[in-house]
């Protein structure tokens, strides 16, 4: 069974999409949280702005680096996590829930074919960290 | 033995210095993942602001203006730098031997790289091991310098070199100044936040902080250092630096950079474009 859940489809930038329909819930991994150290801040774009999958949506920062957070799909952002401009403290102990940073109304679902399963990004994750 | 490529030292201004590290580690991917080392000076005093520094609560920026004093907002993390005498180097990299995805290992890789450097001029600095990671308590003032971080370095306890890393898509940039000389008054008068207590802050920066002319007894600038630095990246890492230049691609993201991002007053003032 992945360290992953398995409810989730995930990106090679380290986050991950949450299906509900045409609406993709994006957050960033434990592997991406963890490698950061504490995260201090974040920066995401405003609702009603676009995304493309493989862009920016925004930014973390943890004390000594700043991440760009890229998208896993295209679309335009419908809801932000504003409370995570508050508080991070939940990328960190709930990555996968209350974690969450923006809602995407997807433009075209094949998108998500270019996605991993959970055990697919397991094996991804082994293999960025067997290259260390 | 694997290579790396190496620009050589030159002084930029801190628009087209910012512009083109930006430039080299957007198009890291377009080199065959070999890493890029650049050394580098100031062509005038310029500080430089962390992405995520509010430079109106963090920066005098009366004091700047009035000192012909130019800033600029990295795209790196962490917080200001005061350049002026400094040897900088930035690093833009594929995760991938010798570096991997974690950040406090890739510190590591590359401070030890600079002790080597350093132990060259009879500087004996050393890595912390158990420095400050979480930032969300707060740190005094806006300087890189204040605070020490696990993996950066030390000598006799005084922090040396600050430095900061961007990363996306598997590659990253570290930046990374190496105080030559160190004027804890003028950072202090400029890094102060509102309210701050400014003869604090100068006692806090001066017992906190040294520079490599502290340390050696023969004066020394950034260009005389350079080689030397060069020269611990090779034997720390095993590698081989082969001098290049920017490619013309670069050069011309470079200079996109340049006018739509550095010299844009929205991105140095409040981190947007």
């Amino acid at each position: 069974m992945s360290a992953y859940p398995d409810d989730l489809l995930y990106s090679r930038d380290h986050t991950w999409a949450r299906v509900d329909d045409t609406v993709i819930t994006v957050g960033i991994t434990d592997f991406a949280q963890e490698n950061l150290g504490d995260i201090i801040s974040i920066e995401l774009y405003p609702v009603d702005s676009h995304v493309k999958q493989g862009e920016l949506f925004g930014v973390v920062e943890s004390a000594k680096t700043t991440m760009e957070l890229i998208s896993p799909v295209s679309g335009y952002i419908v809801s932000v996590n504003e409370d995570l401009f508050d508080d991070v403290g939940a990328l960190e102990c709930d990555a996968y829930d209350t974690g969450w940073m923006i809602a995407v109304e997807i433009n075209d679902l094949g998108e998500l074919d270019d996605l991993l399963d959970a055990d697919a990004y397991e094996e991804y994750i082994e293999q960025v960290e067997g290259r260390r | 033995m694997d290579t790396w490529r190496f620009i050589s030292y030159r002084t930029l201004g801190g628009f087209e210095n910012m512009a083109l590290d930006e430039a080299l580690f957007r198009m890291t991917h377009n080199r065959g993942k070999r890493p890029t080392l650049r050394l580098f000076g100031w062509e005038c005093p310029t500080l430089t602001i962390g992405h995520f520094q509010d430079p109106k609560r963090e920066v005098n920026r009366e004091f700047c203006e009035s000192h012909g004093i130019s800033v600029v907002r990295r795209p790196t993390g962490g917080k200001a730098v005061y350049h002026s005498t400094d040897l900088t180097y930035s690093i833009s990299a594929c995760q991938g031997p010798p570096f991997s995805a974690d950040i406090l290992t890739t510190y590591e890789v590359i401070s030890k790289c600079l002790v080597r450097g350093l132990e060259k001029v009879g500087i004996k600095a050393g890595v912390v091991e158990e420095g400050r990671r979480n930032l969300r308590a707060g740190v005094q003032g806006g300087s890189c310098f204040a605070t020490p971080f696990r993996n950066e370095l030390l000598v006799r306890g005084a922090k040396i070199c600050g430095s900061a890393q961007l990363r996306s898509h598997g590659r990253f940039l570290q930046h990374g100044s190496i105080l030559m000389d160190f004027d804890p008054v003028i950072t202090a008068r400029i890094t102060v936040g509102p309210g701050g207590d400014m003869v604090q802050w100068v006692r806090l920066l001066s017992e906190s902080v040294t520079s490599v002319n502290r340390e050696v007894p023969m004066a020394l600038d950034a260009e005389a250092l350079a080689p030397f630095i060069c020269e611990g990246f090779e034997e720390a890492l095993g590698i081989r630096l082969e001098s290049d230049e920017p490619t013309p691609r670069e050069e011309a993201e470079k200079n996109r950079l340049l006018n739509e991002k550095y010299r844009n007053p929205r991105w140095n003032d409040e981190g947007r474009l």
